[in-house]
């Protein structure tokens, strides 16, 4: 019998050789909407806008510029600023004093709690005002105790001082053994040698190790990009001090590093309203907190069992 | 199921999942993108670093009216005002002065206007062992009773400072006492503070608690 006679078939299986146009196109189609889905899917990463310059990026460690290399920075940052604020900063890179070492001293007996300091300190340093970032604490105690558990730090009466409490400013307490300093992976914080533990914001990755290891809630991190008005920046600015800061690095108090490395009170000293903060160089036995230190009842270092042995110190008048 | 079938299920469910996750991302269902809260800026000029008040010596250095240290444009020259007391042996502030709260010093002890004023000159101060001070040099005498205070006073210590810590540098702004302190009422009056940090994100109440909000 005799094979009828067949159209021709394809040689091979489709698949093995070649495509045909039904299957090329049916491929195509699937390849181009899962293109299509995966790009709609990493939409949020569009949010990701402030990526570092390579300038940046490239930087080398603050210990380690030349003067040259500080001049690039310098530059940078002003530049960078002025593009975001549209106002042009002097940035400068203020080294510690020979022969001066920092020490605060505050006196709970005069402190009424007004928060003044607080507000000072923000508009001094730049922080960002939508999330607020503040440096200063103030808890409110009862008397007779020093209690931290027992601290209130959104207390908002009509009036302050009220009766039967006391009021004790927390921030950055400079400690001679900083547990902050001890745990930074990369060496973006440290201690300077007039007793300044500050950050190198461009160094800081973010890991928040400094803030688990303070025992002040001193530190604070940039969760978010912080918001400035540009008509509230201050335009004096220090690249270890109140440079503006990014989103994902940590700040602290640094002593007004751009005031005090200049010979100048921090803002928050100068406001108080009832002159219960002192400042000054402890080598000077010449200097208030020296006289301080020398005289008055200096009640505590704050949490002085952990040993952090702090350049704060509370005293009391009577 | 051959190779090429496994190929289309798993694209496809690849393709699915890409395209559920894009249209939860465009739907927000991962929580709303939260609106920033509202925080208020605190007003520059509340935080300028000026004193309760405004004393003698920063009237005359602002070259203001200096109409009210003028006594004898009223009084009388050697003729020393009387002080009238009540039934209390209280002092009676007249009129003129209504301005004048006698609250300096605890049991209404320093109940005269002559433990500081001099009464043979009235614009002088004199300290209780009769040594005359000018109103300029106020300091001298509130020194003559507050030893220890004065001593802090005068090493930086108590009070209010400003400008350059490093001599150096520049000068270190002093306030003297009435700078701060009403000289007839010393105690620093209270004041409204600054508001708290803002809570980003405030704690829901519990039902317990909303169940009792007003």
């Amino acid at each position: 019998m005799k094979a009828p006679a067949t159209p021709p078939q394809p040689a091979t299986p489709a698949g093995q050789e070649g495509m045909d146009r039904r299957s090329f196109l049916r491929t195509s189609a699937v390849v181009a909407s899962g293109m299509a889905a995966l790009a709609a899917s990493l939409a949020p990463l569009r949010h990701l806008t402030d990526f570092p310059s390579t300038e940046q990026f490239l930087q080398k460690y603050y210990k380690e510029m030349t003067p040259a290399d500080m001049a690039r920075v310098l530059k940078r940052i002003e530049d960078e600023v002025q593009k975001q604020y549209g106002l042009r900063p002097h940035v400068k890179d203020l080294k510690p004093m020979n022969g001066v070492e920092f020490v605060y001293a505050l006196n709970l007996t005069r402190c009424i709690g007004c928060r003044k300091c607080v507000h000072a300190c923000v508009a001094e340093n730049n922080q960002s005002r939508n999330p607020e970032i503040q440096y200063i604490r103030v808890l409110r105690m009862p008397h007779g105790s020093m209690d931290l558990e027992k601290a209130e730090q959104n207390y908002q009466p009509e009036s302050v001082p009220e009766k039967g409490f006391f009021y004790m400013p927390v921030q950055c307490q400079q400690c001679r053994n900083p547990a902050c300093v001890k745990v930074c992976p990369v060496h973006a914080t440290w201690q300077e040698p007039d007793g300044v533990t500050v950050i190198d914001y461009d160094w800081c990755i973010g890991c928040r190790y400094c803030e688990a290891a303070c025992p002040y809630w001193a530190r604070r991190f940039n969760f978010a990009k912080p918001s400035l008005p540009a008509d509230r920046l201050n335009l004096d600015m220090a690249y270890l001090g109140n440079r503006p800061r990014k989103r994902g690095v940590m700040e602290k108090c640094h002593f007004c590093l751009q005031r005090t490395r200049v010979g100048r009170y921090p803002a928050c000293l100068e406001v108080c309203p009832v002159g219960a903060r002192k400042f000054g160089n402890v080598l000077d036995p010449e200097s208030e907190v020296s006289y301080i230190l020398r005289t008055k009842r200096v009640f505590i270092q704050l949490k002085e069992e952990l040993g952090t042995s702090p350049r704060f110190f509370y005293y009391f008048d009577v | 199921m051959s190779n090429a079938q496994k190929t289309a299920l798993v694209l496809a469910g690849t393709i699915a999942g890409f395209l559920s996750l894009a249209l939860a991302f465009s739907l927000h269902l991962w929580g709303e993108t939260r609106l920033p809260a509202q925080i208020a800026l605190v007003d520059p000029a509340l935080l300028a670093p000026t004193t309760f008040r405004t004393s003698y010596v920063q009237m005359v250095s602002a070259k203001a009216d200096l109409a009210d240290f003028d006594c004898y444009g009223c009084h009388e020259k050697s003729k020393p005002p009387t002080l009238r007391f009540d039934t209390n042996m209280v002092i009676i502030v007249p009129k003129e002065h209504a301005d004048v709260v006698m609250s300096h010093g605890r049991h209404n002890r320093n109940n005269n206007c002559y433990n500081c004023h001099d009464e043979q000159n009235l614009e002088l101060f004199q300290t209780r062992d009769g040594h005359p001070v000018k109103f300029e040099n106020s300091p001298a005498l509130c020194g003559s009773c507050h030893g220890p205070t004065y001593r802090d006073w005068e090493a930086g210590v108590h009070g209010r400072t400003g400008g350059y810590w490093l001599a150096s540098a520049g000068e270190r702004h002093r306030q003297i006492c009435v700078d701060c302190h009403n000289p007839h009422n010393p105690k620093i009056p209270g004041r409204h503070p600054f508001p708290p940090p803002h809570p980003l994100r405030p704690n829901q109440p519990t039902a317990e608690i909303a169940a009792h909000a007003p």
